[in-house]
């Protein structure tokens, strides 16, 4: 399981150099302005937007491709639930069930806003170290409690996923074998209470140490943000491509999805 | 089980930010500087433990222990999972940014009716295994209320989702038992082990 989602943040491309505060502000409002389309035009070129986007972040093919898996096997089911469930009058029958087109347009409105959003945060929260991307979020106004519980969590995010899975190795190692029955069940409540016993220990070893060494309720970190002129003209390139996606879609020129293609 | 970007209109998702943001502020109230780790270590424990996998047949469903961070957090549960569904959407992708406040208020508000089901077992003193019982009941009415949460995003959405969300509530059913009994038997199980781990215990202060 790879949980690290800033393993290439080193890459020296545009994305990666550009300043986290300007990327993620920006990134975030293209975001927005694709969640609200309601047109398929609209969502294609969104998804065209966030194609290049992930190109230039040049993070590597594989690793994109495998935050992907996820949101595909969400998303494809919608192409055969919505097309049969779609209320009103079906353009034809497939095997004797109804099978409406407004559907089908529906669901793909829905691939293509979801797929372009999930390659957008990839290219947003992939391109920074993850503490940069938090202390961005701060500069952003994010609540402090909030960054600070994030950066916490996600740090004892491995430490407790090596000990499930060596936990989990030792209790296969004396036969365990998941199965669909009521014991399996139990097993499974039971090792997850003793992954919560472990760590009501941990934290308690966790605050203390951090005690000693001065913590207050505050993190300190030193990383400056230095902003340039780049980081402002791709501030407002982005912003133009969600004011243009936004406008245009609401501008009337394009049918809504359920309604039509174009 | 989330809802992921794309389906839900714009008033539905500012309505999930807004709810999120007052529930979270309210179930924060009076958190002193030592819950924060702590509260923030716990998380990742449930972060790791909702990614494993309960076969059934020849699929298998992950776990989602909304109910099982009320059992242990009360109150708190609902920062806890906010927390779990940020960080969920910024590593896989899934769930996704703009459905943060819906997810947590789905998710977390099902975490707030378990801990009130789990508070009830001080009404039944000499009942036999009752952690277990109240641990199954928290576990399935979290999930259920978090199903039912989705379905209602999804009908605000337009009539088109009534078929998704009926689909969606069917597909809560064997997930409620699911966690029911995982839930139940962790419950159970702490209680045996170390029983200050659960939340709204009469012997000690109230985490909530």
């Amino acid at each position: 399981m790879a949980l690290d989602i800033d393993r290439y943040a080193h890459l020296g491309s545009p994305i990666q150099r550009w300043d986290p505060r300007f990327k993620i502000a920006a990134l975030l409002l293209l975001i927005l302005a694709i969640a609200l389309l309601k047109t398929l035009p609209m969502a294609a070129a969104a998804l065209t937007v966030a194609i290049v986007i992930l190109l230039i972040a040049a993070l590597p093919m594989h690793f994109v491709w495998h935050g992907m898996t996820f949101i595909l096997v969400f998303l494809i089911p919608f192409f055969i639930v919505m097309p049969l469930t779609y209320p009103g009058e079906a353009a034809f029958r497939v095997l004797g069930l109804p099978f409406a087109l407004e559907g089908l347009r529906l669901a793909a409105l829905i691939f293509m806003k979801a797929l372009s959003i999930v390659m957008i945060s990839f290219a947003m929260f992939g391109s920074s170290r993850f503490d940069v991307s938090m202390l961005a979020l701060q500069h952003l106004k994010c609540p402090r409690v909030l960054v600070q519980m994030l950066l916490f969590t996600y740090r004892y995010t491995f430490v407790f996923l090596d000990e499930m899975e060596r936990m989990y190795t030792s209790m296969q190692a004396r036969g365990f074998i998941a199965r669909t029955d009521r014991r399996t069940l139990r097993v499974i409540g039971h090792f997850v209470g003793t992954l919560l016993v472990h760590s009501f220990e941990r934290t308690e070893r966790i605050y203390k140490a951090m005690l000693s060494k001065g913590y207050q309720g505050e993190l300190h970190s030193m990383v400056r943000f230095h902003s340039h002129t780049s980081d402002f003209i791709k501030a407002a390139v982005v912003l133009v491509l969600a004011l243009a996606l936004a406008i245009a879609d609401m501008s009337g020129h394009f049918s809504l999805a359920e309604q039509a293609w174009f | 089980m989330h809802i992921s970007e794309g389906i839900l209109h714009g008033p539905t998702l500012a309505a999930g930010f807004v709810g999120a943001g007052l529930i979270a502020a309210a179930t924060m109230r009076n958190m002193d500087m030592e819950e924060i780790p702590k509260i923030s270590v716990i998380t990742s424990v449930f972060f790791v433990a909702s990614l494993i996998k309960v076969p059934i047949g020849p699929s298998s469903v992950h776990l989602i222990l909304n109910g099982l961070a009320a059992v242990v957090l009360g109150w708190r549960a609902f920062p806890a999972i906010l927390l779990a569904i940020i960080l969920q959407a910024i590593i896989f992708g899934h769930g996704g940014v703009t459905v943060i406040g819906v997810n947590a208020v789905m998710l977390g508000g099902g975490a707030l009716v378990a801990y009130m089901v789990w508070q009830q077992r001080h009404r039944f003193p000499n009942m036999k295994r009752r952690e277990f019982v109240f641990g199954a009941l928290a576990g399935a009415t979290a999930t259920i209320s978090s199903g039912i949460v989705l379905a209602l995003a999804l009908v605000t959405t337009g009539e088109a989702f009534a078929g998704v969300a009926l689909a969606v509530l069917a597909a809560h059913i064997p997930i409620m038992l699911i966690e029911g009994a995982v839930v139940g038997a962790c419950a159970d199980f702490l209680q045996r082990v170390k029983p200050e781990v659960l939340a709204g215990q009469s012997t000690r202060a109230d985490r909530g």
